[in-house]
Order: C-alpha cells, then structure tokens, then sequence
C-alpha cells in the first residue's frame, strides 16, 4: 500500500465550526495531508480546521459543496497528489476507512465508499434508510451504474482520474454528475464498504427528501 | 337584465374601426406613448450600444407607437396572418418574446456564475499557495 503522505483528504466544510476540528484533527493525525475548503462560511470554520499539515483554503463567497470538492481537488492535484480522497466535514465518515478506500487504488481508478454494503449504519431512521434506498434505485437508473449506495460522500480516486471527473455542477447534484463521468470517461470503479454515523448534527446538516428535488433539477437544467 | 343588455347593445354592434380618433380614447393613448418614448430617451442616452441595436429598439418602439396611434391595424395584420384578434397576435409574439428574453438571460446567469467559481477558486488556492510560501520563508524548519 502507499504512504499517507501522497493521498490528500480533501474536506468541504459550510458552517461546521462545531465539529470540524475534531473531523480534521482525527484525519491529519494519520498522517494524510488535509485540504480543507472553507466555502464561504459565516462562522469561523476556517479558523477552527487550521492545524499542522492541514491546509485551508477559503472561498470569499459560498458556492455550494460541489465547487468547494473541486477547489480542494484542484490544489490537491497542484500540490502533487497521487491520490484524493474526499471526506465529510460533519463527522459522519470515519478515517478508518480511508486506508481501504486508498488500498483499493492500487486496481482501480475510483472506489466508492457505500453504506450498504456489510458495515453499519449507525444511528439512521427507518425513513432515512427508505429514503437513501430510493435514492439509490433512482441513481442507478440515472447513471446506469449498479451501485449498492447512491451518493457517499466518502470516496477516493487516483490523481490521473481527476482531470475526467472535473466537477462543474457548484451545488449537491455533483454528486449525480461523477458516476455520469466514471461512466463515461469509463474509468475502473470498485465500491469500498464504510460506516457512517448519523449524528444529530449531521442529521441537521445533511439533505432531506424535499432537497432532491432541487438536486434533479440543477443536474438536468444548470448546463455544465 | 334587458335594460342592462339595451346597454350593452351599442357597444356590441359597434363596428372596429381602422382610426379611433383621438379624443375618444384620450387617457390609455397618452400613458401607452410617453411609456414608449420614455423607453426611446432612455435607449438614446445609453449610445455606446452599436447603431444597429438602436435602430432596431427605434423601429420596434415606432411599431408599438403606430399600434396605440392605429389600434385597428393590428386586427388587419393579425387576419392577414390568421389570428383572430390583433390583441391576440400581440400575445403570442409577446409570449415568444419573453421566453426568449428568458432563455437568454437564463444562459448569461449560468455564464456568471460559472466565472464566479473559477474567480473564487482561483482566488482561494492562490492565497492558500501564498501563505504556504510565506510560512516555509519564516520558518526554515516548518514542524512534520
């Protein structure tokens, strides 16, 4: 497997000055150079993730979770990264993962953390569960990919992968654009089983069913 | 009920006519043609644009003019076109105007946007790439 120090976790973060030195902190302290994207926030997120061999960058205004992934892609890729990984700034993921995520670059291009595949979800409603399931049916159909999750945002692709998976849609429907590009650009994809934590605050933060809707319609009316 | 329509009924019967002189309809007419020529002064102070957009805005507000002036005509127009009524044809061109105003004004908005995050993003790794270039020129040894 590869060191730590040429994969770079790149972490978006919106008003997460609660949690996100604890998030940061656990990832740097593996050793992984962390990127972390300050999109805009109005609390003092970027002050909260400044740490040793992390770097933030900050945008001067919000532009939504899919632009601030690519910035930090970006920087990642000029400062010689081999491989990205991307991480959740709410504290859902764990950076145990990681090193599977990374492991399985060495045959793949993009692996893909999912939530269904062996290891836990910890702390989701029924209703929740529903919904990702949905989510997931619906995805498939969209990218026709079989993905056992939708849209984890726990995921890792080598640095030759990244110039085809350019994210151009600024809010959540990057998420739908990316298995468009790793489908279309016909790159190597594995999915990775991870857990994620549902947490109160990351219940608050993350999307709802009625947020689909504005999703579907960035994806299929914002040309990118 | 039947004085009521004993009422109505000249104004039924009433033939369209090409030319409503001007005193009949004294009010909508002033209000319709200073909103047009408030449109022609605010074009003509804006003259960096090309002469080919100002003569257009000239002909279209000199259509809507003659419109007002010769409400009848648009119903000749509209039935040379098979419309039935002028307000009609009116609506329809204006509908396809508006969507078309939409559109591209839509397709400018996603333009703006889109140089918005290039701008942020340029801006962000620029100042992140500056401040690690400063801290490796303070501290020669920087902490692992």
């Amino acid at each position: 497997m590869a060191g730590t120090s040429d994969t770079h976790v790149v972490i978006a973060a919106f008003n997460e000055a609660q949690v996100i030195r604890s998030v940061v902190g656990e990832v740097a302290a593996q050793g992984y150079a962390v990127v972390v994207v300050d999109d805009g926030s109005h609390d003092d997120t970027a002050a909260s993730a400044r740490m040793p061999g992390v770097t933030v960058l900050r945008h001067a205004v919000n532009l939504g979770q899919g632009a601030a992934l690519q910035t930090g892609i970006e920087y990642a890729m000029r400062r010689g990264a081999r491989y990205i990984v991307t991480f959740d700034a709410d504290g859902q993921h764990s950076c145990e993962d990681i090193p599977e995520l990374v492991a399985a670059l060495a045959t793949h291009d993009v692996a893909l953390g999912s939530r269904f595949l062996g290891k836990a979800v910890v702390g989701a409603s029924r209703r929740r569960r529903l919904l990702l399931r949905t989510a997931t049916t619906l995805s498939n159909r969209m990218s026709g990919m079989t993905l056992t999750d939708a849209h984890c945002g726990l995921r890792a692709f080598r640095a030759s992968a990244a110039p085809a998976l350019a994210i151009t849609q600024n809010r959540m429907a990057h998420a739908s654009e990316l298995l468009r590009k790793i489908r279309t650009s016909g790159l190597a994809v594995v999915e990775v089983p991870v857990t994620v934590k549902y947490t109160e605050h990351s219940m608050r933060k993350g999307q709802g069913g009625l947020q689909a809707i504005r999703i579907l319609f960035d994806y299929f009316f914002r040309p990118s | 009920m039947t004085t009521l329509a004993a009422m109505l009924a000249p104004l039924a019967s009433e033939e369209p006519s090409t030319a409503v002189p001007f005193s009949e309809q004294p009010l909508i007419r002033v209000i319709m043609l200073s909103g047009l020529a408030a449109i022609g002064y605010l074009v003509f102070l804006r003259r960096n644009r090309l002469p080919f957009h100002i003569v257009t805005v000239f002909v279209l507000l000199a259509a809507g003019a003659a419109a007002v002036l010769f409400p009848g005509a648009t119903d000749d127009i509209a039935h040379y076109v098979g419309v039935g009524r002028g307000v009609d044809l009116i609506t329809y061109i204006l509908e396809i105007a508006v969507m078309f105003v939409l559109i591209h004004y839509y397709t400018k908005f996603v333009e703006l946007q889109h140089q918005l995050t290039q701008l942020t993003r340029e801006m962000a790794i620029l100042k992140a790439e500056l401040e690690h270039v400063t801290q490796t020129k303070t501290s020669p040894s920087p902490p692992p």
